[in-house]
């Protein structure tokens, strides 16, 4: 009799955990909004002072995650006459909202100090000009590498924010 | 003999030409040096070695496997700067600042070399803007610069300016 208990106990234990599981993958993934095409607009400089080369790299390396992501087809880049013909074009902003420039001899050296680090706005925006998206992403470069590692960082996590939030609505090769 | 003397003619009137047919390629080629892309350029790995000149108007990267051009009239912002780099770097100089033995390996970072970053900004045929970044030896990203802008490009530092900034930059350096 208290095998039987036992067993069945245990078995509804079981089944709870697995449907808990599920319903937290449910709840996790929110309905991702669908765009063929996104114009990827440059950073600007004017708020905060970022040096032109990390103004540079941060959105050459933005455009290149983003295509490797594949989440849009088609990647614009700013001011692209192209874009202008696509109907569900998403435009993405950032602005510099924290910079801090580290010392990578610093960094090198102790390997707790002199760390780059940046935190940048995302917006993105529908073809209205409605913003639909606004993240606040950090890009950081700890240990080894160069400062400019921190705007690889930055572009990653972006790509993988646009990859959990959009869909292009078509199979992915 | 005749021929003799007409060849000795030739041979004379060519040794003294030669110094100024080598003059007007070096008006050609007004800048030219040693450069490494970091990144931005289409199709180029990043941290790629080549050559960096001006040439007819047009800004050339001379790499391994080809050339990569933008006009000088395209370029909306050219922008010097100047940075150090580990003398030893690349996978060899972290996996030796790692490994040298009794911490000795966290000495390797301190020997930098100065060099001088050029950051432009361009647009392709279609109006989409571009960014790439170069470094090279100290005091060669100035030239570019000055001939790009004699050129057409455009910058948002002025040649004035940026002169003023280096000259502040090296008093400071100095104390």
């Amino acid at each position: 009799m208290r095998t039987h208990f036992r067993n069945a106990l245990a078995a509804f234990v079981l089944l709870t955990l697995c449907f808990a599981g599920q319903l937290r993958a449910e709840t996790k993934q929110p309905a991702k909004m669908k765009a063929s095409a996104i114009e990827v607009k440059m950073i600007p400089s004017d708020e905060l002072t970022l040096p032109p080369e990390f103004q540079v790299s941060l959105y050459e390396n933005l455009i290149e995650q983003l295509r490797k992501s594949a989440v849009f087809p088609r990647v614009y880049r700013d001011g692209d006459r192209n874009a202008g013909n696509v109907a569900d074009l998403i435009t993405l902003e950032c602005t510099v909202v924290k910079f801090k420039k580290g010392n990578e001899t610093l960094r090198e050296v102790t390997t707790i100090a002199g760390a780059t680090s940046m935190t940048l706005r995302c917006e993105f925006t529908d073809s209205d000009g409605n913003s639909i998206l606004v993240r606040d992403i950090t890009g950081k470069v700890r240990f080894f590498g160069s400062k400019l590692k921190a705007t690889y960082d930055f572009a990653k996590k972006a790509a993988k924010v646009a990859d959990e939030n959009f869909s292009s609505g078509t199979a992915r090769s | 003999m005749i021929l003799r003397i007409n060849t000795l003619v030739i041979a004379v009137a060519l040794f003294f030409c030669s110094p100024l047919m080598r003059t007007a390629h070096a008006q050609q080629v007004q800048a030219e040096t040693q450069a490494v892309q970091v990144v931005g350029f289409a199709g180029l790995k990043e941290n790629t070695k080549g050559r960096l000149t001006v040439v007819n108007g047009t800004l050339r990267f001379v790499h391994a496997k080809g050339n990569a051009d933008v006009a000088a009239a395209s370029i909306e912002d050219v922008v010097t700067g100047k940075d150090s780099q580990r003398v030893i770097g690349g996978t060899f100089g972290t996996v030796a600042s790692l490994a040298a033995p009794y911490g000795s390996g966290s000495a390797l970072p301190l020997l930098r070399k100065k060099v001088d970053t050029l950051t432009i900004q361009y647009r392709d045929a279609d109006g989409g803007l571009h960014g790439a970044i170069f470094t090279m030896p100290r005091g060669k990203a100035e030239q570019i610069k000055k001939e790009l802008v004699a050129q057409g490009a455009h910058t948002s530092v002025p040649i004035l300016a940026g002169f003023m900034k280096s000259l502040g930059d090296s008093r400071e350096e100095k104390r």
